[in-house]
């Protein structure tokens, strides 16, 4: 076992994996976290994606000791407190979900996206999405979606 | 200050924010895989890398003695504790013999019949043991000749699947009239045929099957099976497990479903699969759990569609079709099910005349056994198969009459005054006015400007093409009783009870915004609860059939409820239960300023809540119909094919969540489109291996795709068949889709000089088909072998 220490959602975690822990099973398994879903085996789905120092990672392919000091942001940690995330409002406003069990890796994605690129286009929406399947939305309402939440993050910017 | 008010509740016809999403989009969802259940044990099975072997020996001795491993068993142990194989084929062969399938088990016995076919589980402490014990099974194979394709399987001297049908079939059936059918085809001024290859599809819902079974020693399940699944329908699955696992009854087995992350038809009835986790938890009254990777999906889930046919129709000079001819071979897979087989060779036939009015068909169909996995349900389950030959068919008239193929169809469609219409297949649809959707669909592609676009694209470099869907389908399952029950509890909410299932389709908003429109309180006091057999038994959630049988009756059980509700008023108000009226959860005395709230009445009542039980049942399927006209542009130099425009008109009669339905006819035309263009199960030919096991090999659509969709709803035409006069949506964006796809393409590769040449142009239509169609007017043979 090995000694991993790094703070997920803003909370301090110390505590020890086997080498070949991933970290989504970290994630989903000690520290309870279940909004993170593993969908694939190949790293395709991309509904396990989380948020490593701010860039979005599938979780699926991230040993856990390779998140050793990080800082991991899941969907449990996008809200401030009550106010939801502009994306979570804006995929249940747009209804960029229909099972729900894709829409955790897709708002990860997408805050990472927006993070980088405020105003993105429609098709870098797209682009930044293609690592993320969903199969009952056909994906129109989620790329509404990202562009709301954008317009309601360049509004509270301005 | 009324509207704010009315502008909360959301009753139906509205567009609501889903009372689902705020736990989903938290990360809150409950789907199966999110509970661990103290003391839990973790399955995994050992699956057959052989398309077809004989088991010759399984030895788990070293298994068993692995770290952390608390049992493994084999198909012969589960025959040895006389787990019973799965249902059979209740349909008879074209011969009339009964229909022929090998026993299906929970895991194989003596031999397996496709690569995936579990043979052993390990039960672990952990995943990670179960795994390697797996590994360590060693399991003596006689690898036999192997079949993946239905004309190969029927062949003479194919290896048979089992003793039964020596030539492979199953099952089949005919439809109609044989020499009626050949006298119109002999008088016609007109003929067209299509060999159609509507190829195996992986359903691929995103959430894994994840199935818990436990049997608790204490507590009021004490000495039951209690199981947890992601399922849409889960007294199938209670069923399924007493029927199959000795010392089961219904009564000791209980099925629980949390949050369901898509079906898609994949998850209704049970899988072998539960069978044996049932039977590992019921044996070591231990907690097991199993989550499938996405290879267990691919393998061990059923596939859909999989028909060779070829469908031919007889017009008159005019263009009006006199008769319809089919002759399908479906690949139903290693062991023939009553729901596979009825989705070839009977459901797709009851909708294959579609919206038009042609008197006269002959259809046969017939089911074949091959090493592969399994079909079933995938939505549309046999309507898309059907609709896609007729649309292909009147494309191919209206190119060999030199008409408007929006013409053509509209010359044979059935008429309002038509209605009720029973067609060929002795269906009865109650209404429809397919004209008007036409009209519509019409309008809304700008039909008329599409000279204007192909041009356009032309000065592009691209070749643009034009294709149009009308149809119909049937929805319901035949299954059209439903019954809910209401609570309405002291703490502020009305609990509404279904046997139905929610999987992402949105259904419980609907409930929600129907008891709404009775009980005139706002939506977040409405809690809809569903999956537990031990609160309500039913079919499920299939065949678009929830909203018009359930929705009714949560209508029914709501004014149940407010009707039942008024006399226990009357009695708290000391008034003749005539003189009580109900508005907006409170209930007066008429005239007077006396009342009492709904949910300060329940709290009066003995328990605190009151509750009403009702049902509906409807007199019939509904037919949601629609046209649906699609747009493509294809590149000459890659051949890549790329949506451009879609519009559709839907009937799906009265609408109660405008947006959600919006939601389902373009995500289910997205499946539509991923089967028209990129999505085929590929098995190989020799060695029977299934080559599109992971989401790198099986084609999706991605998030790259078109964006555009304009999509509306015709609501002046409700279903005469259930009071709330709603048609099932779920599966008719992805009915539409596919042929509108391929009807473009087919028009952009006419337009090129191929002409009627191109209807060979064989699903998926990748860049490579295209591509070869265009540069080297190569088309693959036909898939039609008979």
């Amino acid at each position: 076992m090995i000694p991993l220490k790094l703070t997920v959602n803003g909370r301090a975690v110390d505590t020890t994996v086997a080498p070949s822990t991933l970290l989504i099973d970290l994630l989903r398994g000690p520290l309870a976290l279940t909004g993170t879903h593993a969908g694939c085996d190949t790293a395709q789905c991309g509904a396990c994606t989380v948020l490593v120092n701010g860039e979005s990672v599938k979780s699926c392919s991230l040993l856990a000791v390779q998140a050793q000091g990080a800082q991991v942001t899941t969907v449990e940690g996008l809200a401030k407190g009550d106010a939801l995330h502009p994306l979570q409002q804006a995929f249940m406003d747009c209804h960029g979900l229909q099972c729900g069990f894709c829409t955790p890796g897709m708002v990860m994605t997408s805050a990472c996206l927006l993070a980088k690129n405020p105003s993105p286009s429609d098709a870098e929406v797209q682009h930044a999405l293609e690592g993320n399947l969903c199969r009952c939305t056909g994906y129109v309402k989620i790329v509404a979606a990202v562009q709301q939440a954008a317009t309601t993050m360049a509004g509270a910017q301005a | 200050m009324n509207a704010p008010m009315e502008a909360t509740r959301f009753g139906s016809g509205q567009s609501v924010r889903r009372i689902e999403d705020p736990a989903l989009v938290t990360g809150q969802g409950r789907y199966t895989d999110d509970e661990t259940l103290p003391g839990q044990l973790h399955l995994v099975f050992l699956r057959s890398p052989y398309a077809h072997a004989d088991i010759t020996g399984i030895d788990t001795s070293a298994a068993k003695g692995m770290p952390g491993v608390v049992a493994v068993y084999t198909g012969a142990d589960l025959v040895a504790a006389g787990v019973k194989p799965m249902a059979g084929v209740p349909f008879p062969r074209p011969d009339g013999k009964p229909g022929a399938t090998a026993p299906r088990r929970a895991l194989a016995h003596g031999r397996v019949r496709f690569v995936g076919e579990a043979v052993a589980v390990v039960v672990a402490d952990s995943i990670d043991q179960a795994r390697a014990a797996a590994d360590a099974i060693v399991v003596d194979y006689n690898e036999l000749p192997s079949v993946v394709n239905a004309f190969d399987a029927m062949a003479p001297g194919a290896p048979a699947l089992c003793d039964d049908a020596p030539d492979n079939i199953s099952a089949g059936m005919a439809h109609g009239n044989v020499a009626a059918a050949a006298a119109a085809f002999a008088a016609a001024a007109h003929t067209v045929s299509v060999d159609v290859d509507n190829q195996r599809l992986a359903p691929s819902p995103i959430e894994p099957r994840a199935v818990s079974a436990r049997v608790p020693a204490d507590g009021p399940d004490a000495g039951r099976l209690v199981v947890r699944l992601s399922s849409q329908m889960p007294t199938a699955v209670r069923g399924g497990l007493a029927d199959a696992i000795p010392g089961l009854t219904t009564e000791n087995v209980r099925v629980l479903v949390g949050d369901v992350g898509g079906g898609f038809g994949m998850k209704t009835g049970i899988y072998p699969e539960d069978i044996a986790i049932g039977y590992a938890a019921w044996t070591l009254k231990r907690p097991v759990k199993w989550r499938a990777d996405r290879i267990d999906e691919f393998l061990g889930a059923v596939h859909g569609r999989d028909v060779v046919s070829r469908a031919e129709l007889a017009l008159d000079a005019n263009g009006k079709a006199l008769a319809l001819r089919v002759k399908g071979y479906a690949n139903v897979g290693a062991y023939g099910t009553a729901t596979g087989i009825a989705i070839q060779v009977l459901i797709g036939p009851w909708v294959s005349t579609s919206i038009y009015d042609i008197p006269v068909i002959d259809e046969q169909f017939v089911a074949v056994l091959t090493n592969t996995t399994p079909t079933g349900a995938y939505r549309g389950a046999g309507r898309p198969e059907a609709i896609y030959l007729t649309e292909r068919l009147m494309d191919a008239a209206a190119r060999k009459l030199q008409m408007d193929p929006a013409e053509l169809r509209r010359r044979n469609m059935i008429r309002p005054d038509q209605m009720p219409y029973t067609n060929a297949m002795g269906q009865v649809y109650d209404t429809g006015a397919f004209a008007q959707i036409l009209d519509q669909g019409l309008d809304l592609a700008d039909w008329n400007g599409f000279a204007t676009r192909r041009a356009d694209s032309q000065a592009r470099g691209k070749l643009r093409g034009r294709g149009i869907a009308t149809f119909l389908e049937w929805t319901g399952g035949n299954a059209l009783q439903e019954t809910v029950t209401v609570n309405v509890t002291a703490d502020g909410y009305i609990e509404l009870g279904s046997a139905t299932q929610a999987m992402g389709q949105g259904i419980a908003t609907s409930y929600a915004q129907l008891a709404v429109d009775v009980f005139g309180v706002d939506i977040d006091r409405i809690r809809v609860l569903q999956g537990d057999t031990d609160r309500a038994n039913g079919f499920g959630s299939a065949g678009s059939r929830s909203l018009f049988t359930g929705g009714s009756a949560v209508s029914a059980a709501s004014k149940k409820t407010v009707d039942d509700a008024k006399a226990l008023a009357a009695d708290a108000l000391e008034a003749p239960a005539a003189d009580i009226e109900y508005k907006s959860g409170r209930f007066t005395v008429a005239g007077t300023d006396l009342g009492i709230g709904l949910f300060e009445l329940a709290a009066k009542q003995a328990g605190g809540r009151i509750t009403a039980t009702d049902g509906a049942t409807a007199g019939g399927p509904t037919w949601p119909n629609g046209c649906h006209v699609c747009e493509v542009e294809l590149d000459p130099a890659t051949g890549e094919v790329a949506v451009v425009a879609y519009a559709s008109v839907n009937d799906i009669g009265r609408v109660v969540s405008p947006t959600i339905v919006e939601g389902q006819i373009e995500g289910g035309a997205v499946q539509g489109i991923g089967q028209a263009l990129c999505e085929r199960v590929a098995y190989d030919r020799e060695t029977g291996q299934l080559q599109s096991a992971s989401f790198m090999d099986y084609a999706m659509p991605h998030a790259d795709g078109f964006l555009g969709f304009k999509t509306k709803f015709d609501t002046s035409i409700p279903c005469k068949t259930n009071a709330l006069g709603v048609k099932g949506v779920g599966e008719l964006g992805t009915i539409g889709a596919t042929p509108a796809v391929v009807n473009a393409v087919i028009d952009a590769l006419d337009h090129a000089g191929l002409g009627a040449a191109a209807e060979a142009i064989q699903m998926p239509v990748t860049a490579e088909r295209v591509w070869r169609a265009l540069n080297l007017k190569q088309f693959d043979p036909s898939p039609y072998r008979a």
